[in-house]
Parts: C-alpha cells; sequence; structure tokens
C-alpha cells in the first residue's frame, strides 16, 4: 500500500472536481477567511488519498465529504487554540524573548502533535505526563502533587504512553 | 511483564505490545538507574521485530517532546490552556453531535535511527555489558578482547577451535596452534591464518579487519571466500564478499580504551559510540552524514557527546533520562 493506486487518485480527482467548490464554500462561512478555507479544503482532499475510501453514492461521499470537512474545521481551530495560549503565556513573560520564525514554527508544531496526543486522556493522566516530561519531575513529587501514590503515578505514566504510542500507530497507518 | 507470542514476521505491533511498551516506558522512567529493569527491557526490546517497531513509536512520542523540553514551563502552561478551552468547546461540540478527527496527517514522521538490534545472547560464554571492555584468555593462549555489548560463545573441541559472535564486536589474537581457528558469525565464517584481527557482528552483515597474518573469508550463503591479507578490512553479507580497503585503525584501538575517527559519518560514530554508553543514542537523519574525526576517551561517553557538540553544529538532546537524541543546532 505504499504507492497510491493510480485508479484511486483518478477517482479522488473526480471527486475533486465533484465537491471542492461547496467545500471551500462551506469552510469559508465558517472561518471567514478566504487563505484558510482554501488550504483547508485541500487538506480534506489529501485525507481522503491517504486513507482510501469507497462510496456508494453521491449522496454518501457528500455526507462523507461534509464530515471530513467539520474534522479539519475542528483541527484548525484546536490548532489556533493552541497557538493563541501559547502567545499569552509567553506574552505574560516579564522579559520578551521573541523566538525566531523558524524556532517558532517548531515549537508550535511540537504543541500541537502533544496536544493532540493529551487530548484523549484523562485529567490527571494528562497532568502526569506534562509533569514528567515537561518539567522534568519525578514520580514521588508528582503523586505529592497529584494526591496519589507512586504506584499510580507509575499506571498514569503507561496509560498516556499507551494512547500515544495508539496514536503513533494509527499515523504510521495513515502514511503507508 | 509477559513474553510477546506474535511471530516474528508480523511486523506491526498488536494493541498488546502497545500496552507492553508503555509499561516498559513507565517503568524506566520511574527510575532510569534501575539495571535490572534496563537489562529486562533489553531482553524484551531483543524478542521481536513487533517489540522494536514498538520503542520506535515510544521514541517518536519522545521525540515530540524534546522539542518543547527547552521551555518546559512555558509549553507546559500552553498546554494546560489549550486542553481546559478544549474540553469546554469538545463539550459544546458533543452536543451537537460532532466528534474531532484526530489531526494526525500534518504530524511529520520522524524516524529514528533504529535501536540497534540488542538481541544479546544472554546464555552466551563471553560477553559484556554495553559500556564494558574486557579481556579473555582462551586454554590455547588466543586472547580475546570484547567491546562494549558484545556475546560471544567458545567451542573447542580436540580437532578444532570455533568462536560463534552473537553481538557486538571481538579483536582476536590466535595462538600458535595446528587446530584450525573459525569464527562463525549471522553471515558466515572466518578461518584465522595465525593472526590478529576484528570482526564485529553488525545488523544484516559482519565486518572483518586484519592487522596482521591473514584470515580467510566464506558467506554463508553464496559459499564465496576471500583471504583478507593484514591491513586490510571489509564487509560481508551472507551472499556477497565487499571490497578490501585500508584496515582503520578504530577497529583496535578500542581495545585499549579509544575510539578513533578517521573521517567517518556521524552515524557510524554514535553506532561504535552507543557500545560504550548507557541507555539509547538516536541520531537525527540530516545530520547522520556529517563528518567526524579524532580521538576519543571510551570510558567517558558524556565526555564524547559534549567534544562532538562543541565541534560540530548538533545539540544533544536529553528526553527521557536514558535516551540521548543529536539533532541539528537551530
Amino acid at each position: 500500500m505504499s504507492t497510491l493506486d493510480t485508479s484511486y487518485q483518478q477517482q479522488v480527482a473526480h471527486y475533486y472536481a465533484e465537491h471542492h467548490g461547496w467545500i471551500r464554500a462551506w469552510l469559508y462561512r465558517r472561518l471567514g477567511n478566504a487563505c484558510d478555507s482554501a488550504d483547508l479544503a485541500h487538506e480534506v482532499f489529501l485525507r481522503l488519498l491517504a486513507k482510501p475510501r469507497r462510496f456508494d453514492s453521491a449522496g454518501h461521499a457528500r455526507a462523507y465529504l461534509h464530515g471530513m470537512s467539520r474534522h479539519v474545521c475542528v483541527d484548525f481551530w484546536r490548532r489556533r487554540q493552541v497557538e493563541q495560549a501559547w502567545l499569552e503565556v509567553l506574552a505574560g513573560r516579564p522579559e520578551a524573548v521573541a523566538p525566531s520564525e523558524e524556532h517558532r514554527a517548531l515549537v508550535l508544531e511540537a504543541l500541537q502533535q502533544v496536544h493532540a496526543m493529551l487530548a484523549r486522556l484523562p485529567e490527571k493522566v494528562a497532568e502526569a505526563f506534562l509533569l514528567a516530561q515537561l518539567e522534568g519531575l519525578g514520580y514521588r513529587t508528582i503523586g505529592e502533587r497529584l494526591g496519589v501514590s507512586e504506584r499510580t503515578v507509575t499506571k498514569y505514566m503507561a496509560q498516556a504512553m499507551y494512547q500515544c504510542l495508539l496514536l503513533e500507530a494509527e499515523l504510521d497507518e495513515a502514511l503507508v | 511483564m509477559k513474553r510477546s507470542s506474535d511471530p516474528l514476521s508480523e511486523q506491526k505491533p498488536s494493541h498488546a505490545v502497545l500496552q507492553q511498551a508503555a509499561d516498559w516506558y513507565a517503568r524506566l522512567t520511574a527510575d532510569p538507574h534501575d539495571a535490572s529493569a534496563g537489562e529486562a527491557w533489553r531482553r524484551w526490546h531483543g524478542q521481536s521485530e513487533a517489540h522494536r517497531q514498538a520503542w520506535q513509536y515510544v521514541e517518536r512520542v519522545a521525540r515530540r517532546f524534546a522539542t518543547l523540553q527547552e521551555d518546559g514551563d512555558a509549553a507546559a502552561r500552553t498546554l494546560r490552556t489549550a486542553r481546559r478551552t478544549d474540553l469546554s468547546r469538545r463539550q459544546a461540540l458533543r452536543t451537537l453531535g460532532v466528534a474531532s478527527g484526530g489531526a494526525l496527517l500534518g504530524w511529520l514522521g520522524w524516524r529514528a535511527t533504529p535501536l540497534p538490534q540488542l538481541l544479546m545472547a544472554w546464555q552466551a560464554d563471553y560477553r559484556t555489558a554495553t559500556g564494558e571492555l574486557r579481556d579473555f584468555l582462551l586454554a590455547d593462549g588466543t586472547h580475546l578482547w570484547l567491546n562494549g555489548a558484545t556475546a560471544l560463545d567458545a567451542d573447542y573441541r580436540p580437532e578444532r577451535r570455533r568462536l560463534r559472535l552473537f553481538a557486538g564486536e571481538v579483536l582476536i589474537e590466535t595462538a600458535a596452534e595446528t587446530r584450525p581457528f573459525v569464527v562463525d558469525t549471522e553471515q558466515g565464517s572466518l578461518r584465522a591464518l595465525g593472526t590478529r584481527f576484528s570482526v564485529t557482528q553488525q545488523d544484516g552483515f559482519t565486518r572483518l579487519a586484519v592487522f596482521d597474518g591473514a584470515v580467510e573469508v566464506r558467506a554463508a550463503g553464496s559459499g564465496a571466500t576471500r583471504i583478507v591479507e593484514a591491513g586490510q578490512q571489509l564487509r560481508f553479507d551472507r551472499q556477497a564478499i565487499g571490497a578490501g580497503e585500508p584496515a582503520a585503525a578504530a577497529r583496535q584501538a578500542w581495545a585499549r580504551g579509544m575510539l578513533v575517527a578517521g573521517d567517518i559519518p556521524l552515524a557510524e560514530f554514535v553506532e561504535e559510540l552507543s557500545r560504550h554508553h548507557r541507555g539509547h543514542l538516536a541520531v537525527a537523519p540530516e545530520i547522520a552524514g556529517l563528518r567526524v574525526m579524532g580521538t576519543y576517551p571510551l570510558h567517558d561517553s558524556e565526555q564524547v557527546l559534549a567534544m562532538l557538540e562543541s565541534a560540530l553544529p548538533i545539540v544533544v538532546h536529553r528526553p527521557l533520562p536514558w535516551w540521548t537524541s543529536l539533532e541539528a543546532r537551530r
């Protein structure tokens, strides 16, 4: 499955001709920004290419693409929101160190990835993972902060990593 | 932790294997200095391709966090805020019957260099741990120096002397005797013709460097043979024997506790160093080809990393206590 068969590519090209217009318009209504909506409309079709799918009817395709458009929209908002939160944290700093454009892009990308990974986790599990991975705290200290035993922290850490591994495995599948 | 029953042919880790990898991660993070856990992990890791694949995912997750650790405090605060707003919006969306997609496709599939095949033969007669150099004198007077993370069996019979190298590197000074002296590796066998030579079992091939006398190589698959003279080194796999080149001084310098790099790619250097470094060393693909020269102290891998950092446009990240990755300096 490493190379997409050309017949499927043609199929997607056909869907593109058929549906791209309304998807872009729909996204534009939601976002109010032509640039972003054009990007996201393309992302819908990229996702369709990455995860091949056949539709029984034009109506089926339309419904699926509609759902997909909502997904990319939600993801887009989520990315924005991470960016917003980060800028606020930086602005609250006593001395404003302006990171380079490149570094900024790198950090934002990583923040969005980690945010997506944490989204599936229960509150305490996510918090334990953040404290260990980003603040470098040991299990004992984390346990004290969260009011749980070290054993439980170990369980949280395994649980968090497991969810992240599922995402990684999913990602691999989406890419091959 | 239970043994996985996955057949070796199955590449994709099952959910059970992913769970095991996550458990190992939690256990190793709890106490990075727990040597017995590290050893048990290495065994688990070597058990199957699925285990190794699952562990690569662990590394990828760690890599995603690595970028953020420089300013971990800001990152943690950002993520907490984003999580809170996300939660409230998600609740709102749920009432509308909208689920969120995984946001996966934007991710870059950064791949760490595969973990070294640490499938150590733990029952082997002679072995060294990572970072350990040892020498042994065999009954016939043959002298063996084992580089870090090396395992081999010695099988001496009245009619022949035979070593089986499972992993790592051994420098051999054979004692003059009438019995033939043969070293077997995964890819073939090496017959010593009165000699000093080093043999390295790599992933998929064997490397031979001859310093004295000569060695006859025989590839196990094709049966091809070649005699390698003193001052020469080459690689071979089960089918073919590669071209000879001048023997690198590094192939015997390690026996004196030195790592000698004569203009070699960083990836190769790090592979060498990893035999002396506790924990995993990874190199980002974009810097794997940087050239390294010089003589480095093998007993202090942290010192070597610091030397590399000052000599090359790289930074050393330590996203996890037992995991070190070298990346391009930005």
